[in-house]
């Protein structure tokens, strides 16, 4: 086949002019489009309104679909569970009595913890959730990882402040428009959160890798600190994730870390709660964002 | 002409074209743009950018889908609606037009593989730009990790570009 036939314009002067205005202005545009991606890589803050505004627009179009979604995935996982009824009824029944166990022993921890907390006089935390939103969305066609979280500005949603669920750590909101933001989630490259392995305290560090997957390493060089199934939670150090939170559970260890997927599955959870910022003065540090956090 | 008219039971009688016609390309790559608002929560990211596999299909399926220049705000558009860095697709498909007017001078004829391999060549760079500014902005992943995105937009580009040609079709009533 010859090159798509020439829409090129002959001999018309106005048609010539008109195409070689066409390019130019493209060039123009091609100038201008890299005029405004050094701008969102130097002053991300820059475009906050109008991506807060485009974040309003769309979420609610996501947020119907994801209703119609969630609807369908539990059809097809309930009539999944049927499938072994038997065999999941006894299994369950066993991980009951263990659980129930396991609850006994944690409450007579925490009545101790809260014991020894009012003789030492510690200020006790309120952990007050802002609000909280559904996951109606992520960046599917980049390597950022980002969800798109149904509450914003408007039910007092700020940048910098934590995101999760009952499960585990999400991300935090980056960008917020009045009824939706935008999550970085812990499985973000960017993401760098400050944890410690559940089991022994040792301090972490836990980033993202882009594919869903958590990177763990620890503070300190040395033995590799990790085993298979270790829970990985937040410290709290560096302020903005509240100490505590479940993060991701080891799933392979290499040389000198490990891997370890996320506990929280963002396209699970149906509901995701936004903190408050652990300690405010963080704050300060998130509204005046490094390069990284875009 | 009799036979057209006979074979074809709607268009030659209807004849002509719909209305809206030479905004129907931009429109619907914007419409594909807006598959980003799609309620995906995808753990990889590995879905074809679906309004640049519709850009780059129109614009080698005709020369004159749009003005050249209409690439840098329908890349604006799809900023805002995937969340993309803003600019990094103003750039990108700017940069595609251009580059798409420079293969139309150079290439004497096409097929359909030729089409494939410039397709795969503009996906890989898209994909590029894109990594390398995630990297900029903190998020460095090894590259390896873009591999299967790029395999899977570049076996993608075939479905976006039969989908044009039939709204092509159709927008000229044929």
């Amino acid at each position: 086949m010859a090159a798509p036939a020439g829409q090129r314009p002959g001999w018309s002067r106005k048609a010539q002019y008109s195409l070689f205005f066409g390019l130019v202005a493209a060039i123009g545009g091609l100038v201008v489009g890299l005029i405004m991606l050094v701008l969102s890589l130097v002053a991300p803050s820059a475009y906050a309104s109008v991506r807060g505004a485009a974040l309003d627009v769309t979420a609610p179009v996501s947020g119907a679909l994801a209703e119609v979604v969630t609807t369908a995935r539990g059809v097809i996982g309930g009539a999944g569970d049927y499938w072994n009824a038997a065999e999941q009824n006894e299994g369950l029944k066993h991980e009951r009595v263990a659980m129930r166990r396991q609850i006994i022993r944690a409450k007579a921890v925490l009545q101790e913890n809260a014991q020894l907390k009012a003789a030492l006089g510690l200020r006790e935390k309120t952990d007050q959730a802002v609000a909280v939103g559904r996951i109606v969305g992520s960046s599917f066609e980049s390597t950022r990882r980002f969800g798109i979280l149904s509450v914003g500005r408007g039910d007092g949603v700020l940048p910098g402040m934590p995101v999760r669920t009952a499960d585990g750590l999400v991300g935090r909101v980056i960008e917020a428009g009045s009824s939706a933001s935008r999550v970085l989630l812990v499985s973000d490259r960017s993401n760098i959160v400050p944890a410690r392995i559940l089991r022994g305290g040792i301090p972490v560090i836990s980033t993202g890798r882009g594919d869903g997957t958590i990177d763990v390493r620890p503070l300190e060089v040395g033995r590799n600190p990790f085993k298979r199934g270790d829970i990985i939670v937040t410290s709290g150090t560096g302020g903005i994730y509240p100490p505590l939170v479940p993060i991701a559970r080891i799933i392979r260890l290499d040389d000198d870390g490990a891997l370890a997927v996320p506990l929280a599955d963002p396209s699970r959870a149906s509901f995701a709660i936004v903190e408050r910022v652990f300690e405010p003065a963080a704050l300060a540090a998130a509204a005046a964002p490094a390069p990284g956090d875009r | 002409m009799v036979r057209a008219g006979l074979s074809n039971k709607q268009g030659a009688f209807k004849g002509g074209s719909v209305s809206g016609v030479s905004y129907i390309p931009a429109a619907t790559v914007i419409a594909a743009s807006a598959l980003g608002t799609l309620p995906i929560v995808s753990v990889t990211g590995w879905w074809p950018n679906a309004g640049f596999l519709m850009l780059i299909a129109w614009r080698l399926l005709r020369t004159d889908p749009w003005p050249a220049w209409w690439a840098a705000p329908m890349g604006f558009a799809n900023d805002l609606l995937t969340g993309a860095p803003i600019g990094l697709s103003v750039t990108m498909w700017s940069a595609a037009m251009l580059a798409l007017e420079v293969v139309d001078s150079r290439t004497q004829w096409r097929d359909y593989w030729v089409e494939w391999a410039v397709a795969t060549v503009l996906i890989t760079a898209d994909r590029w730009s894109d990594w390398q500014i995630a990297g900029l902005m903190g998020a460095p992943v090894p590259f390896l990790h873009i591999v299967p995105a790029i395999v899977i937009s570049v076996l993608a580009f075939p479905l976006a570009a039969m989908i044009v040609a039939r709204l092509d079709r159709w927008r000229f009533g044929r």
